[in-house]
């Protein structure tokens, strides 16, 4: 299954590459000479054209981000208030160093770990539970609920953050009327630090939830009804079929929600945060995507911000790596 | 409701311990019973997760089509609706540049990250060169480097071409998307290498090979890419708000913040705002609605 992993397979293992070299290899008989020996011609002959078509695409990625990240790195070793004519000063590591010592630093890395955790049962758990709970609406209705559900991925985020400001208004929000007329004390939902990051999760995981349970609902509707139709002829317990059939048959998918929660969670975010709190009360809501922009852009000092990215991309890059292993490893295909 | 669920189901599972002995008289109505009460709850649980999922949506639209003087009214069905809130947005930004800029834009960038995305997916799929893999790999990289990241110096190039505060500006970074290449690159190679090889012997080059030969055969990846792009590139928001100076060269999203201030929020304008900002998305979303989802599942977030 999997629709949703397809670039994630991609990336991972280039596997259906090799047919034509295959097919090379089997009409000259030897199979390793044959195939080096056309692959040779090939490089002769065409050596040229297919890195005319890649040109436009490889510059562009390029210029537009390998180019940026060598000059990222290379900033994170001065110190800089980005106007052009002031000059740039080389302070080695100083930038992390001041970065590691801050406060706000660890705060903010704390809170990406908030994001994220808090993220997880919104954008995976629920889902899957709903998706395996509904799994036998009819058709003609699931198709309803689909297009409905599916409503906040599109929405734009700063649209997204409008109307969430406007429903969560302390004073004439409709969350709060709700509340009040319950009988309790309104909530300040983005004012009140310890309510605020919950606040920006929660509208994160809005846009989120009638994806992930998209996605689960169609890999749960391509597990093979034989499988659990046998299952059930042999007594298995409706339990018992979810946990032994139905959950490690959805485990890829739900690993690749897992994996794009924990890359991109925190950075969904961002425009939320921006718009709703501006990282604040107190911080309290600065994850490490919203700590970047506010050293580049507020702060103006280039140094301390690319510090911060090149920290941020190793780390990421490693937890990727990790979970692209964990990903190969562990998920089950049923065919 | 969960409770009930599970004592009628309590209930309904009990008679299985005596029937099991002969299971060919009895399964049938009992599993239909369990199976109308499963139904009629998972059609709760489903209900439930699109009022949230919807009513936000649903409100924005209400209240930005209520009369200025009753943008505080609570009634789930506006009493009275007036344009007023439309008109005042209109008035208060220039609005409908902000819109055709950012159709602009969403256009412009879906097209050439196409164009680029078929050029380059089409090499990998149809050449073996040295490299490939190296550049396969690199590219697919890309896709996981956060815009944060790499914001400053994207940001300093923009200024050293002149470019801040420019629509052109808002384009350039888009370019090349590795989700495009990827995807594309994809479904390329899943096509049967036979018609490519006929074609060929026919004398036909490799540029009209692609654009005669593969092209309509990928039209459903193209269509469902070009969706998904230009969705995107329409909601961006980051960028923008890195680049822009004056609203006649910025986007919507932006514009819509514009009514977001520190000594207030204007509610009224600011939903009509929003919803102005929603509707070409949703129009699209409710023509195509099947292939809106399907290539936002087929090539997972972002």
């Amino acid at each position: 299954m999997t629709d949703a992993s397809l670039p994630i397979r991609g990336v991972m293992s280039p596997r259906k590459r090799s047919s034509s070299r295959q097919m090379g290899s089997r009409q000259t008989g030897s199979r390793h000479m044959g195939s080096r020996h056309i692959g040779a011609r090939r490089l002769g002959a065409r050596q040229i054209t297919p890195w005319l078509y890649l040109a436009p695409a490889i510059v562009a990625l390029v210029i537009w981000i390998y180019w940026p990240l060598i000059d990222a790195l290379r900033l994170s070793f001065f110190q800089w208030n980005m106007l052009p004519r002031s000059p740039q000063l080389f302070v080695a590591w100083d930038n992390y160093a001041k970065i590691f010592s801050l406060p706000k630093f660890w705060l903010a890395l704390r809170n990406t770990g908030i994001y994220i955790a808090g993220l997880l049962p919104i954008a995976v758990l629920i889902p899957l539970a709903i998706a395996i709970y509904t799994h036998d609406l009819p058709a003609r209705a699931r198709n309803i609920y689909r297009a409905i559900i599916f409503v906040p991925m599109i929405i734009a985020p700063v649209v997204a953050a409008a109307v969430w400001r406007w429903l969560l208004d302390p004073s004439y929000g409709m969350v709060n009327l709700v509340i009040k007329w319950f009988g309790f004390d309104p909530v300040k939902f983005l004012a009140d630090p310890k309510v605020a990051i919950w606040t920006i999760i929660g509208i994160t995981g809005w846009k989120l939830i009638g994806f992930s349970t998209l996605i689960l609902s169609a890999a749960n509707a391509n597990i093979n009804p034989s499988l659990v139709e046998a299952a059930r002829m042999d007594g298995a317990s409706r339990w018992e079929i979810i946990r032994d059939i139905r959950l490690p048959l959805l485990s890829s998918s739900v690993l690749f929600l897992v994996m794009m929660t924990i890359l991109l969670g925190a950075q969904w975010s961002f425009t939320y945060i921006n718009v709703l709190t501006g990282g604040g009360p107190l911080g309290a809501t600065t994850n490490i995507y919203y700590l970047l922009w506010d050293f580049g852009f507020s702060s103006m000092s280039v140094g301390w911000s690319s510090a911060s990215a090149v920290i941020l991309f190793l780390g990421f890059g490693a937890i990727a790596f990790f979970l692209f292993r964990l990903i190969d490893r562990y998920s089950f295909h049923d065919n | 409701m969960t409770t009930d669920v599970v004592r009628a189901e309590r209930v309904l599972t009990k008679p299985q311990v005596h029937t099991r002995p002969q299971p060919a008289a009895k399964p049938r109505p009992r599993a239909r019973t369990r199976s109308r009460l499963d139904g009629a709850a998972g059609h709760l649980v489903m209900v439930l997760l699109s009022i949230v999922c919807l009513f936000p949506v649903y409100w924005m639209v209400v209240t930005s089509l209520r009369p200025a003087n009753a943008t505080f009214e609570t009634s789930i069905w506006p009493t009275s609706t007036s344009l007023d809130n439309y008109v005042y947005a209109l008035q208060a930004i220039p609005i409908l540049r902000m819109l055709g800029n950012t159709l602009l834009i969403a256009s412009v960038v879906t097209v050439i990250q196409l164009f680029t995305g078929l050029l380059a997916a089409y090499a990998f799929a149809r050449w073996r060169f040295r490299g490939d893999k190296l550049v396969y790999s690199l590219v697919a990289l890309t896709w996981l480097v956060p815009f944060q990241v790499v914001m400053i110096p994207n940001y300093l190039l923009i200024a050293k071409m002149g470019l801040l505060d420019s629509v052109t500006a808002l384009i350039l970074p888009h370019f090349a998307s590795a989700l495009a290449i990827l995807l594309l690159a994809q479904s390329m190679r899943s096509f049967p290498r036979e018609v490519i090889e006929a074609a060929r012997m026919d004398g036909a080059r490799s540029w009209r090979i692609l654009w005669e030969v593969m092209m309509p055969n990928l039209r459903g990846t193209i269509a469902s890419l070009a969706i998904l792009i230009f969705i995107s590139t329409w909601n961006e928001y980051f960028w923008p708000l890195l680049l822009s100076r004056t609203p006649a060269n910025s986007v919507v999203q932006i514009g819509i913040q514009m009514f977001m201030t520190t000594e207030g929020t204007a509610w009224g304008p600011l939903m009509a705002a929003s919803t102005m900002a929603s509707l070409p998305i949703l129009f699209i979303y409710v023509v195509l609605q099947r292939q809106v989802i399907q290539s936002f599942m087929k090539s997972g977030i972002r």
